[in-house]
């Protein structure tokens, strides 16, 4: 991230310029289609949430049961939502980092239009009845092979892209993007394959389908999430990191720990017994690099409270890393065997973490990103101060209700499970209508915030931002004070003498 | 660091975990042994549970609707919950014939089935033993097929039962017009003159494979994690083992 000399900022700005235009469309529609996804997703979230505590609300339809609209929810999130999030990020961020335009925009993007006709296909397919009953991976038998082809088509031209870059010192948001679009096939092809392909011991293949979940929150989402931070928090403020060594720590020992988390759900089911007890001690070990990634990514952040606080980019990032270490505390507090794992192995606190994980950690350092990088590529600046406040707040809101009805309520949840001697209609089932309320309630407002984005988004890809040379913070401070998206006047943040001028 | 000392240290590190958790246990575990009934548990026989039903159809339509999401299909052992503590989960307390059958769940138990429907949540009771506990309690002396088809179509509908959260599956039931005698399965449920409910084939394989969960079998000594009978008695009464009918754990 070293400021170069004068001479060859203007070749950088006319290069970020180039990339940035090589992939206006694949970019935008990626992060439109998740957007739009993002929304598909809480809609069948709120329906059925409203199940679990209202079981008439909208009975008796097939295709809006309570199994199938949850399970589609999850698998919209995911697959609609996440993966195309991080595509997005990906295809630009890499391009950027290895200083090379993009010359397969147009394969990318009907590789992502194969990805949509994929996930789909799948979404239809599980509200039709034909979902495989395996936890994320319940999009239809067929559906995997597409979007693996898929994938490939679309990360493959970043690795050409950092083959072929000018030799060079690798910046930790590459290790982590790479290492993530390496996993995760790995994962996919391993668990897709065991349990479509050449079917073993039913039992196994819970304890695999267990570990495929926790792998890609560990090994995809929180990989994508970190390099992300780790590029944007530098740009914005324009400072190095922190601490490179620190940084290289937290891959590692994010690399080394979590291919062993994941099994810890199937304590108790009859498969090796060291299993359960491999993966609870890896998923508590989560800490190490996520404490490690985030102290490193908000002492950057913080060295200057005012970018913090008028820069969008960074309000949801750091939000989102404040969400990691959130995450991570509630890793330690899950899965301790012998206390809070009985409780929590069956309950919604399960759910509670994979929501954390996936919205305030991955969803909201992704705003950070589609927040910074949707001004460059359509070089037009966001509309509304307002949308992006409302965006955030009700954002922050809503998945801080959600955490913590989702967490602590799957503990009462568990205690009430484990009351043997009470009936399991007043211990246990009742004990959760309540928080189910809860989380209702704020998926709804997770919702009415994501319609504005979604919005907003569109606008933008239709070009039709602000054709302004101010970009849009979330303070007003026309005509005084620099800017965190760099100087006034140059949106895509290359302008000559600015710190964050490079890449 | 080289991009290729990267990649190679990166394999290694996920590689190593990938064989041993993954591969190698999934491996081992597709090639279960039989297991041979031993001394002590009245038998020579080899242990092959045996389950009657559209296990297989039954399956596909538990795992379509989703029941997973709420419902589990595991017995933990004492050390990671209390599951086995519960009169009705692991087997039966009060079996007429065999005593206390309360076991955990083995390896052998889903027999039939691809994929074990561990489950992810308990908004519901554990299944594991509900072929068994419709038969002996909730259906007790009447059909437990009829039961079950009434519970699906409606969970609610007995006074005992107004709280429940189930969904209605009424998706999975037709409405026919009664030619000649009604069918011998026809609901219990208000409908037009001259019409019936009655289970359609969904309906009627989720039924099957629901009622063959009967999950408490006696097990070879290998398999059976209940403390030894002789001192069981006074001490760890509450593990108690498929084979000791005497035991009465604190409810």
């Amino acid at each position: 991230m070293s400021s170069q000399t004068s001479p060859t900022t203007e070749q950088d700005a006319v290069l970020s310029a180039g990339i940035d235009r090589s992939l206006r469309h694949p970019v935008m529609f990626f992060l439109t289609s998740a957007a739009a996804w993002l929304a598909v997703s809480l809609i069948l979230g709120i329906i059925s949430s409203a199940k679990v505590h209202s079981p008439g609300f909208m009975d008796g339809c097939s295709w809006l049961t309570y199994g199938r609209t949850q399970a589609a929810h999850v698998n919209a999130l995911v697959y609609g939502w996440g993966f195309q999030a991080a595509f997005g990020v990906i295809v630009w961020m890499l391009s950027r980092l290895s200083r090379q335009e993009c010359r397969a925009s147009g394969l990318i993007l009907t590789a992502g239009h194969i990805w949509n006709f994929g996930i789909s296909v799948g979404v239809l397919g599980i509200l039709a009845g034909y979902g495989t009953g395996m936890s994320w991976m319940e999009f239809p038998a067929f559906t995997w092979p597409v979007m693996l082809l898929a994938y490939f088509a679309i990360v493959i031209w970043s690795f050409v892209q950092f083959k072929v870059r000018p030799a060079g010192h690798v910046y930790i948001s590459q290790w982590y993007l790479m290492a993530a679009m390496i996993w995760f096939p790995w994962v996919f092809i391993t668990a897709n394959v065991l349990l479509h392909v050449m079917p073993g011991n039913p039992v196994m293949a819970a304890g695999i389908n267990a570990w495929y979940k926790s792998s890609l929150i560990f090994l995809f989402f929180t990989p994508i999430a970190l390099g992300t931070a780790f590029y944007l928090t530098p740009k914005v403020t324009g400072r190095p990191i922190h601490s490179y060594s620190l940084a290289k720590l937290g891959f590692w020992s994010l690399a080394v720990i979590m291919p062993w988390a994941g099994m810890q759900k199937l304590t108790g089911a009859p498969i090796p017994y060291f299993l359960p007890y491999v993966g609870a001690t890896a998923t508590v070990l989560f800490f190490i690099p996520a404490f490690t990634a985030a102290v490193n990514i908000l002492r950057t952040a913080t060295a200057d409270p005012d970018v913090a606080n008028h820069s969008p980019t960074l309000r949801f990032t750091m939000a989102g890393v404040v969400g990691l270490i959130v995450m991570a505390v509630a890793a330690v507090f899950l899965n301790i065997p012998g206390w809070t794992m009985q409780l929590s192995q069956f309950s919604m606190s399960g759910y509670g973490f994979e929501i954390l994980a996936l919205y305030a950690f991955f969803s909201f350092v992704m705003f950070g990103a589609i927040y910074f990088i949707v001004p460059r590529v359509t070089r037009r600046e966001w509309l509304s101060r307002r949308l992006i406040k409302m965006h955030f707040f009700f954002s922050i809101y809503g998945i801080m209700i959600i955490a913590i009805a989702a967490i602590f309520g799957g503990l009462q949840q568990g205690i009430g499970q484990e009351a043997f001697d009470q009936p399991w209609q007043e211990s246990a089932a009742e004990r959760a209508v309540n928080y189910g309320w809860a989380i209702t309630i704020s998926w709804c407002f997770i919702l009415f915030s994501n319609i504005f984005f979604f919005m907003h988004l569109t606008v933008m890809w239709l070009r039709l931002g602000r054709r302004s040379m101010h970009p849009t913070l979330l303070v007003s401070d026309h005509g005084h004070g620099d800017s965190p998206h760099g100087g006034e006047g140059h949106i895509d943040n290359c302008g000559p003498g600015t710190a964050s001028a490079t890449h | 660091m080289s991009f290729r000392t990267f990649i190679f240290s990166l394999s290694a590190s996920f590689g190593v975990a990938w064989l041993a958790i993954v591969i190698v246990p999934y491996i081992k575990m597709r090639a279960l042994e039989p297991i041979a009934m031993e001394e002590g548990d009245g038998t020579n026989a080899v242990f092959i549970p045996k389950r009657a039903g559209r296990i297989a159809d039954g399956a596909e339509v538990y795992a379509a609707n989703g029941c997973y999401q709420c419902h589990t299909q595991l017995v933990r052992p004492t050390y990671a919950g209390n599951d086995m503590f519960r009169p009705d989960w692991g087997g039966l307390q009060f079996d007429e014939v065999r005593g206390d059958t309360r076991r955990e769940t083995n390896a052998f138990d889903f027999a039939g089935e691809d994929f074990a429907q561990i489950g992810i949540s308990r908004i519901g009771p554990d299944l594991s033993n509900l072929g068994r506990r419709i038969e002996a309690i909730y259906a007790k002396g009447t059909e437990p097929g009829q039961w079950l088809f009434a519970h699906l179509y409606n969970p609610r509908w007995k006074p005992d039962r107004r709280n429940s959260t189930c969904p209605s599956f009424r998706f999975l039931f037709e409405e026919n017009e009664i030619k000649g005698n009604s069918s011998d399965d026809a609901l219990p449920f208000p409908v037009e003159e001259g019409m019936e409910i009655v289970p359609g084939p969904d309906a009627r394989a989720l039924v099957s494979y629901l009622l063959s969960l009967k999950k408490d079998q006696p097990v070879p000594a290998s398999l059976n994690f209940g403390p030894p009978e002789a001192e069981a008695a006074p001490a760890a009464a509450p593990a108690a083992p498929a084979a000791a009918p005497a035991e009465v754990p604190a409810p």
